[in-house]
């Protein structure tokens, strides 16, 4: 798609988007009183402050599909919140298909359709039909517009047979395809999807994938779609946004993401039982590469543990590493060379792991 | 890109919210069939210790020292009357009140609060629903009241009556519209509701007459419009008097529904941004 960046018409953009939470540490009547007997001296205002989304912008193209990648913690989760008007941010804005978050609520809210918080955000002693019927009211649909829909949908969902059952029955796959359907309903131009496939098995997220990717593609929907899955970003996503610490570190092409890793200065190795110092002992011998990984595997399963050296001129010391890990009788399996992932670049961006429980709560 | 919008008037797309939260509510109470157990039973249970309690203070269904703080010597049907517009109070308070918290209990809250309409709608249907049942309750124990108290009812009586019902569930509305606003910032309504139902049974004369009250109790309890109505409807179906003799309690009745909904609206607003703000409208 060929497009001008100068253009102010972008389906979401967010506007110095800023949030900012106070931790509660005494809560109820039990910490009022300890808190009280304690006397404690008040602290400084920040440290009990998390900043979840700092200063954030971002802009998303009419009909595209954008990754927010990040981990728990990172802020992906308040960012679709404060975009749906649930949550009011404390400094900045944002747009969504032309309607700003704080000044025109009832326009952003028509113009979104979200999936967000799984599938316990339905009712579960309704039929799916019940459900639908119900949220599509809140959406000020005409009743008969709304049966045609829900059949339309459902059909596609491959749901339709089983529509009169009631929720408790249901998959937890096949409750998510229902608030998928229920974010579709009134058709809206913009789609928030806040990790769609979470908790799902291979075959539905495959399938809620497949889904998402059509909706984009086929029906020119804008998708925000925020994930920890480095693989579902990569997969479905146009241009991908990575957010660690409420802060959106970098946005582009999954391509162009990768390529901020240099052919060079990554290096992969898979061997068993590597010693637990073996990172310092790296560090020591090859001062100049930025980031040693150990990713333990599940090795009684045959899963090897892999050794990641990244950035510097991680190529130049795969002698030296090899040598070591024979000498503490480690058993190699395979080396890689240059053949970065979304994660490596998360770990080349912000030095942590892309899978790592963050501050916990987005 | 554009926005899909309502091609139906405003008025019939509000009604529909208002029918679908009815139907929905109505079906989560049918979901659970012991719920028809209380249904049978509730009606008859609540008479019983109000007339045993009756019968063992005034010897009997009348009582002269009673008609004399009363104005009837009758204190079954002064005391089943109370029962009957109390239940309401109950069931208004403390399922409206509680909706928005089972809301956010069940994770629905979030979508409901995100939704393009009117929330007040919304509130209206809950409180509807919640109306239903009481009004199914208060026909049952209205029915008793006629085969086994002697009460009767005639045109000229049922429609003042229902006018006033009408004006004290509005009351309760703007009071439980407090208490589900309350919820949202303290999650925890139903205990406030309990608290406020016995204000109610204590300070509005359900059992006992109003002066039977000190004075300062009596001041409190007209500030409630459950007295205003038990005031009205026992003169009504007890002493036979019109609802133009009635004007003064419905004119207190109409100014505590105005204030109580006006607050509670500004309240529930007012605590739906704060919590947006602090990010704990989902919490429960």
């Amino acid at each position: 798609m060929v497009y001008n960046e100068e253009s102010n018409d972008y389906s979401i953009q967010t506007i110095d988007l800023t949030k900012r939470f106070t931790k509660k540490k005494h809560r109820g009547i039990f910490g009022f009183l300890r808190k009280s007997r304690k006397k404690e001296k008040p602290k400084s205002k920040n440290s009990d402050i998390v900043v979840a989304l700092d200063h954030v912008n971002v802009k998303v193209r009419p009909g595209e599909l954008f990754g927010l990648l990040g981990p728990n913690g990172a802020g992906k989760t308040t960012l679709v919140k404060c975009l749906s008007t649930i949550l009011i941010p404390d400094k900045g804005t944002a747009v969504v298909n032309g309607f700003d978050i704080r000044k025109q609520t009832s326009m952003v809210r028509a113009s979104l359709g979200m999936v967000i918080g799984g599938e316990r955000t339905l009712y579960w002693k309704l039929t799916a039909r019940d459900n639908l019927m119900y949220f599509a009211s809140l959406y000020k649909m005409p009743r008969k517009q709304t049966k045609r829909r829900i059949e339309e949908l459902l059909e596609i969902m491959q749901l339709s047979d089983r529509a009169d059952e009631r929720l408790e029955d249901y998959s937890t796959g096949m409750r998510q395809k229902i608030a998928i359907v229920r974010a579709l309903l009134h058709d809206p131009p913009v789609l928030l999807l806040d990790e769609p496939t979470l908790g799902l098995d291979p075959t539905f997220s495959r399938q809620i994938r497949n889904q998402i990717k059509e909706l984009a593609e086929k029906q020119g929907k804008t998708v925000l779609l925020t994930t920890h899955y480095m693989e579902e970003a990569d997969q479905l996503c146009d241009r991908i946004a990575v957010i660690n610490n409420g802060k959106v570190i970098a946005v582009d092409t999954s391509d162009n993401l990768k390529a901020l890793v240099k052919e060079t200065e990554l290096v992969e190795i898979a061997c068993y039982n590597p010693p637990s110092d073996i990172r310092a002992h790296i560090k020591l011998h090859c001062p100049d590469v930025e980031i040693i990984e150990l990713i333990h595997g599940n090795e009684a399963k045959g899963t090897p543990s892999r050794i990641k050296l990244i950035g510097g001129k991680a190529e130049e010391h795969i002698g030296t590493v090899m040598d070591m890990l024979r000498k503490k009788n480690v058993r190699i399996c395979s080396l890689n060379i240059g053949m970065p992932t979304l994660e490596d670049v998360f770990i080349k961006l912000t030095g942590a792991r892309l899978t790592e429980s963050g501050r916990g709560g987005s | 890109m554009e926005v899909s919008t309502s091609q139906q008037s405003p008025l019939r797309s509000n009604y529909f919210i208002v029918w679908s939260e009815i139907v929905k509510n109505l079906k989560f109470l049918l979901a659970y069939p012991v719920v028809f157990i209380f249904w049978a039973v509730f009606p008859v249970f609540w008479f019983i210790p109000f007339i045993l309690q009756g019968e063992a203070f005034v010897g009997g269904l009348q009582s002269q020292s009673f008609a004399d703080i009363s104005g009837t010597p009758d204190f079954i049907p002064f005391v089943v009357l109370g029962a009957l517009l109390n239940s309401y109070v109950l069931t208004s308070l403390y399922g409206m009140g509680e909706s928005i918290r089972r809301e956010a209990y069940r994770g629905t809250l979030d979508y409901i609060l995100s939704a393009p309409c009117n929330k007040a709608f919304i509130l209206i249907g809950k409180a509807l629903s919640e109306s239903i049942s009481s009004t199914i309750f208060a026909f049952t124990q209205l029915a008793i009241c006629i085969l086994f108290f002697g009460i009767e009812l005639t045109l000229g009586i049922i429609i003042p009556v229902i006018f006033i019902v009408i004006l004290l569930i509005l009351g309760l509305y703007g009071m439980a519209l407090i208490l589900a606003a309350l919820s949202l910032r303290y999650k925890q309504a139903h205990d406030l509701a309990h608290t406020m139902e016995y204000v109610f049974s204590v300070f509005s004369p359900v059992r006992y007459p109003l002066a039977s009250l000190p004075l300062w109790a009596q001041i409190l309890g007209k500030a409630l419009p459950l007295t205003y109505a038990l005031i009205a409807v026992r003169s009504i179906m007890l002493l036979n008097q019109s609802l133009m003799a009635l004007h003064l309690e419905v004119l207190l009745l109409l100014v505590i529904d105005a204030v109580a909904i006006f607050l509670g609206f500004y309240l529930f607003n007012w605590m739906e941004e704060r919590t947006k703000k602090s990010g704990t409208i989902s919490h429960f």
